[in-house]
């Protein structure tokens, strides 16, 4: 009878040894669960990896052709160097190249343009502008003009006193109409993101904003002459 | 009755047992599942260094090419006075796209976060993200620079050219599509004076930084070096003719 009840004690214990063994090994495994978790972040890296791998490979591909055209005006030019001939021609073509880049002639193509106006609720501000051109850009727009006024890496936007603004000299107002050229798609769909876009930034502070994707837009050439008063070529 | 009872606890250990050892080779799949992501993403890191590599070298083959290509250009033109002012103005419209280093009088601008929370007088601020940095201090300082007259500028070396933009994802400020952070040097070729002037006097761009806590240099500069634009101008959309 001692003995049977010394056995019941015993077995009790090892019952519950199991059990407490069991409910460890549950949360060993909880444990192992919540670290599997962090795959999700591994696989976001992975796309990132991705995409800068896309990034640069499409930058060497741009490369490797304009390298390619280069070699072959080198070969081109010491063509004509050989034969004692007039360079004329070939440097027409490259002046007509350079003018096509720096914007001294009129242009083409497929794009976006956007019409903002102001209203009783809202006065367009030069850093409305500002911000607008650096989306456009960063939606891989080519080309921009606002109100015809061609736009550059050196161009500026301010505010004058009275209520019109300057853009890099010419005077513009209200409405603005700003001309993009670039992939439509690409273009009105990051100005179109939902809340965080430009136009529903905007459209929220009570600025008139339309946007019309064309097949084919004109944005005219620059007049103004850009001199180079302070830069030099190359290293000191 | 005790045989039935040690039966049982046996049965209690295996059935712990088996339990283990499932949950045991469960970790094992999943830990072996990260090996080849782990690897997955190795090779992809190696990929991309290996893109990079190639465009490294294309890139500075490029340079060389278009030095060569402008020297030609010049022995091509030397004896005719026409094709030589034409010569003249492609390598300055060159310059204007940003497609050549280019040295001259200028600005320096160094902006750096303020962590500390006070700001130049002393005060303490309310709030704290003034004193920081952003992408849109960016914009409206390159915006002021252009207004004064700027001819060139870069930031952290990246060159500012016709389709730069300056962009913001999370706490990573874009330019060029490249990651740049604080401090940000800030380099303007042009009348150096006007550059200063303009952007530090009171009511200026700057002088707004400074007020707010942000650390803010300057200096002027008889020689300053811009940096090319460590990319490729090749436009897709834009022609010629409707």
């Amino acid at each position: 009878m001692k003995k049977e009840k010394k056995n019941e004690i015993i077995m009790n214990v090892i019952i519950s040894a199991v059990c407490i063994v069991l409910f460890a090994i549950m949360f060993m495994q909880f444990k192992t669960i919540e670290e599997t978790d962090i795959t999700a972040i591994e696989n976001m890296r992975e796309t990132e990896l991705r995409t800068a791998i896309a990034e640069w490979k499409g930058k060497y591909e741009e490369a490797l052709e304009q390298l390619e055209e280069n070699k072959k005006s080198i070969k081109e030019y010491e063509q004509t160097i050989e034969d004692n001939g007039e360079a004329s021609e070939l440097i027409d073509k490259d002046l007509q190249e350079a003018d096509m880049k720096l914007g001294k002639t009129d242009i083409y193509g497929e794009g976006i343009v956007i019409t903002i106006k102001n209203t009783d609720d809202y006065q367009i501000q030069a850093y409305d502008l500002i911000d607008l051109i650096n989306e456009l850009r960063y939606a891989g727009a080519e080309a921009i003009s606002i109100n015809d006024v061609r736009i550059f890496s050196t161009s500026y936007i301010v505010q004058l006193a009275d209520g019109l603004t300057l853009v890099s000299d010419q005077r513009v107002t209200s409405p603005f109409v700003i001309k993009a050229i670039g992939n439509q798609t690409y273009l009105s769909s990051s100005l179109s993101l939902k809340d965080s876009g430009y136009i529903d930034r905007n459209k929220a502070r009570g600025m008139d904003i339309e946007l019309e994707t064309r097949n084919s837009i004109q944005i005219l050439k620059n007049t103004s002459n850009r001199e180079v008063k302070y830069m030099k070529e190359g290293e000191k | 009755m005790q045989k039935k009872q040690i039966a049982i606890t046996l049965g209690i250990m295996c059935f712990a047992l088996t339990m283990a050892i499932v949950i045991q080779l469960r970790t094992v799949y999943s830990s072996t599942s990260t090996v080849p992501q782990v690897l997955v993403e190795d090779s992809l890191r190696d990929e991309v260094l290996r893109w990079k590599e190639k465009y490294d070298n294309t890139y500075g083959e490029l340079t060389e090419s278009t030095k060569r290509l402008e020297e030609i250009r010049k022995l091509a033109t030397q004896n005719d006075i026409t094709s030589m002012a034409k010569q003249q103005e492609i390598t300055e419209s060159n310059m204007l796209l940003g497609l050549t280093e280019v040295t001259g009088p200028g600005f320096q601008i160094i902006l750096s976060d303020n962590n500390t929370g006070i700001t130049s007088e002393g005060n303490k601020v309310l709030d704290i993200s003034s004193q920081i940095v952003h992408y849109d201090d960016l914009l409206q300082v390159v915006n002021a620079l252009n207004n004064a007259g700027a001819e060139a500028i870069s930031i952290n070396g990246h060159r500012l050219v016709q389709t730069t933009a300056i962009t913001c994802e999370g706490n990573i400020i874009k330019i060029n599509g490249q990651r740049i952070s604080s401090p940000f040097t800030i380099k303007a070729i042009g009348s150096p004076a006007t550059l200063s002037g303009s952007l530090t006097m009171i009511g200026g761009y700057l002088y707004i930084m400074q007020e707010d806590g942000v650390n803010v240099q300057t200096s002027q500069s008889d020689s300053l070096v811009v940096e090319a634009y460590n990319g490729v101008i090749n436009y897709k959309y834009i022609k010629l003719k409707k």
